[in-house]
């Protein structure tokens, strides 16, 4: 039985400007969207990112800040007192200028904004977390099961394991808190570095490592931000984490294949992808980072590309059962919506 | 059935089974009941169940090859135990029955071109094999080792099952008594005429213009002797029978494709007493089956210590609390190879596996996966039995257990070794015998026990070496041709 609770008279949201962030914020914010709701309040790290929340979302009260100043969040929860506040906590850094934001941001900040919110006496929050702190399958044919024994994934795994026992402390403290889980996500207001993925797979140069049979979970953003609401609303023991992704995981060689095939069916010219890269080479790159992050260091393609020959599968049934989720998207259907979000800002894929 | 053409030696017998255990003890009690005349040798003592107290060392000493020390070669090298006795690992297992799954035998059959290897009719040998060892479940409540794994298992929404075993209840012994082969398949057999002579080790096969003519066999007192027979099948087990046929000349595809439940341990402490030394859990978590498995390991305190003596520094002075703990296992199906060589002049063979780098992410992440078990058990402590292992005592722990663990840093171990002479259609260009279990090149030579098990099944292996045993022994007695095509 699944029993959800009343919309909150305060929504507060970490990480505004971020992918998922500016997702919600459309979602709850947007004049006419299904999801509206009153009393945002956005955290974004900088002034200039204001006005994008704006546009989104005009009535929301932005508040520029930064997780990892506790004084910030004070800001943030200030005026929430006369109601009941729910909080969605997305701020992280997954690709960081420095090695250190990786824990910083990511672990620090979850601390702060965990202890903020207790103070504030928040009716529950949703800690966006990943799957990274559970490594990668074992196996091309292993799927992670909902509750899987922390195994991280270099540094940004390591943080992000901090941050959950982080959550899992507070709630031994008494804050009603849960775990949303993501894996790769694609989508509206995504990144450059997926539009890069698209221009590649366009341009038939996206590097399949070893037999492009290694499974990836992928989550449409929008299958996330229903995953994200439900966890905010339905009621659950707190404590609780699930995978928020698509219906299952995809082989590589498919998702690459149907990238191909939206791209395609959108208008573009795709040139057919013939580039295969031994097994060995991902290995090399998984070297390549490893020791770079050992000494402080980090770089975006190599960590991609060490990471590209692993299988990372999650399974959703525990989503399914616990909040009532179900992904209404498809990866063909989602990433044809991420193209033409990407036409529309005049992007050029 | 007529002894013309029999070889002439120091003993004869129409049939002559080599090995006592789950692939012998049917094959003698079937052909025994058919009218043949059969003669079993098996290398180890005749020992009654329960002269001896179940998982103790002593019975290590007795019933065990080597007293339990037996070493694939590798690295890491994998420790394995074979069963030496009359009845075989019968006598000595944890007594858990798994049906082979229907969908492994008709990847079976499709894989290795098994066209007579008929799912349902397997099914119905094993409805048969249930009734003649009594298989059932507990009678009562499971012990608390067994408990744990429930329990653990249930929290995390894993797939669990209570496994039905060989073994009878009742009030004079109501832990239980081990319908193992001497106590099932073996008084059959003798009941049915056949002659049973422990303590005699074949070690060599004479083949003489295709035909085996002897084995030559050495008894406890160091007698040799030559037996001869019209119909030789071999069922040593998984490493004695490729080793035995080796050592006789009988070499293509023989002891090259060994294969294993790779397993690693762990001890976990609980905040009550809840060890049982003489008896192992029956409950088993196959969320992740057939890659991965869970179960309960022998627990009396010497096995206690062993589980912890590869961190001996850390955990060495937790000992004291062994009454408190219990070692479970996590157990894999492999990727690796291994063979068995014969080396000219050594009794024993020599055992090789290698394990793959899915097969050592497969050991961690399993290892880490049962440490995960064992605190949502409500284990307070995990000992992890590898080198350099933490404590584990909460979630963040785990990871650092991962973080350290390497296949080389551990003790790996198998009791379930097979695929040695593995079935094989015509065209399966890896078989070492027919689709019968009859060796190619020499006319009257079968196995029929774990060799012939194609692959590693992913459950414990004994009621499906029992029913493919049983399943070929018939067609040997229903083909007029039997072995050799002189009956």
């Amino acid at each position: 039985m699944i029993e959800r609770r009343s919309i909150p008279d305060h929504t507060v949201i970490t990480g505004g400007a971020g992918w998922l962030g500016r997702a919600l914020v459309s979602r709850l914010g947007s004049p006419g969207s299904e999801g509206l709701r009153r009393g945002l309040r956005v955290l974004v790290r900088d002034e200039a990112d204001r006005r994008g929340i704006m546009a989104l979302a005009p009535e929301a009260n932005v508040v520029v800040g930064d997780v990892t100043r506790p004084r910030d969040l004070t800001t943030l929860f200030q005026g929430t007192h006369d109601g009941v506040v729910d909080v969605v906590h997305t701020a992280g850094v997954i690709h960081p200028e420095r090695w250190s934001d990786f824990d910083a941001v990511n672990a620090g900040g979850t601390r702060n904004v965990l202890a903020a919110a207790a103070l504030a006496g928040v009716r529950r929050l949703v800690h966006i977390s990943s799957n990274s702190p559970f490594g990668t399958n074992p196996d091309i044919g292993d799927t992670f099961r909902n509750d899987e024994p922390y195994d991280p994934y270099y540094g940004y795994g390591l943080s992000k394991m901090h941050a959950e026992v982080h959550v899992r402390e507070a709630v031994e403290r008494g804050l009603d808190a849960v775990m949303v889980r993501p894996p790769w996500f694609y989508g509206p207001f995504q990144p450059e570095r997926q539009t890069t993925f698209f221009t590649m797979i366009r341009k038939g140069r996206f590097p399949i490592i070893g037999s492009g049979a290694q499974r990836r979970s992928m989550v449409y953003i929008d299958n996330l931000v229903d995953g994200v609401l439900l966890a905010e609303l339905v009621v659950t023991p707190p404590g609780r984490g699930w995978w928020i992704a698509d219906e299952c995981p995809y082989p590589l060689a498919e998702i690459v294949a149907t990238v191909g095939r939206a791209l395609h069916d959108e208008g573009y010219d795709v040139t057919e992808n013939r580039i295969r890269v031994p097994a060995l080479f991902g290995m090399l790159a998984e070297a390549a980072d490893r020791g770079l992050q050992r000494v402080g260091r980090y770089h975006q393609a190599i960590h991609v590309l060490g990471e590209m020959d692993k299988t990372i599968a999650v399974d959703i049934s525990a989503a399914r059962a616990e909040l009532g989720y179900e992904p209404r998207v498809s990866l063909y259907d989602g990433m044809r919506e991420s193209i033409r979000w990407c036409r529309a800002q005049g992007i050029s894929l | 059935m007529s002894g013309s053409g029999r070889s002439s030696g120091d003993i004869d017998a129409e049939v002559l089974v080599i090995g006592s255990g789950a692939g012998g003890a049917p094959t003698a009690a079937l052909l025994a009941e058919a009218g043949f005349d059969v003669l079993v040798v098996e290398e180890g003592p005749w020992i009654p169940q329960g002269a001896l107290r179940p998982f103790s060392l002593q019975q290590m000493e007795r019933q065990y090859r080597s007293g339990g020390v037996t070493v694939a070669l590798g690295r890491p090298s994998i420790a394995y135990t074979e069963g030496r006795c009359a009845g075989g690992g019968s006598e000595i297992n944890s007594g858990l029955y798994w049906r082979p799954p229907g969908t492994l035998l008709e990847r079976w059959r499709d894989q290795y071109g098994l066209a007579s290897l008929d799912p349902d009719g397997i099914d119905k040998v094993l409805d048969e094999v249930e009734r003649d060892l009594s298989v059932q479940l507990l009678p009562g409540a499971a012990s608390g080792p067994s408990e744990m794994l429930r329990r653990g298992a249930a929290a995390l929404g894993w797939r669990h099952d209570e496994v039905p075993r060989w073994m009878t209840y009742s009030d004079q012994e109501p832990a239980g008594r081990r319908q193992s082969m001497t106590e099932t398949y073996l008084p059959r057999a003798r009941q049915a005429g056949a002659r049973i002579v422990p303590e005699c080790r074949a070690e060599r096969i004479e083949i003489r213009n295709g035909r085996a003519r002897y084995v030559a066999v050495v008894g406890a007192d160091g007698t040799r002797r030559r037996i001869g027979f019209r119909h030789l099948i071999v069922c040593a087990g998984a490493i004695q029978t490729p080793a035995l046929l080796l050592r006789s000349g009988l070499r293509h595809n023989i002891g090259r494709t060994l294969a294993i439940h790779p397993t690693v341990k762990l001890a976990a402490r609980f905040d009550s007493p809840l060890n049982v030394p003489d008896d192992v859990p029956v409950h088993q978590v196959k969320e992740f089956a057939p890659q991965l498995s869970f179960g309960g390991s022998a627990s009396h305190p010497g096995l206690v210590a062993l589980s912890l003596a590869d961190s001996w520094d850390t955990f060495g002075d937790r000992i004291v609390d062994w009454q408190r703990m219990s070692v479970y296992y996590a157990a894999i199906t492999s990727e690796g190879h291994g063979r068995v060589l014969a080396i000219p002049g050594f009794t024993d063979p020599l055992v090789t596996y290698r394990l793959t780098r899915r097969d050592e992410a497969m050991l961690g992440r399993g290892l880490a996966r049962l440490s995960l078990l064992m605190l949502e058990a409500g284990a307070d402590e995990v000992y992890p039995s590898f080198r350099s292992a933490p404590v584990v005592r909460t979630r963040a722990d785990v990871a650092e257990q991962q973080r350290r663990f390497s296949t080389t840093r551990a003790t790996v171990m198998t009791v379930h070794l097979c695929s040695t002479v593995p079935l094989g259609g015509a065209r399966d260009q890896r078989r070492g015998a027919d689709e019968w279990g009859a060796i190619p090149g020499v006319s009257n030579v079968a196995v029929n026990d774990a060799s012939l098990l194609p692959d590693a099944p992913g459950v414990n292996p004994q009621a499906t070496v029992m029913a493919l045993a049983i399943r070929n022994v018939r067609h040997f007695i229903e083909s007029d041709r039997f072995l050799d095509g002189s009956s």
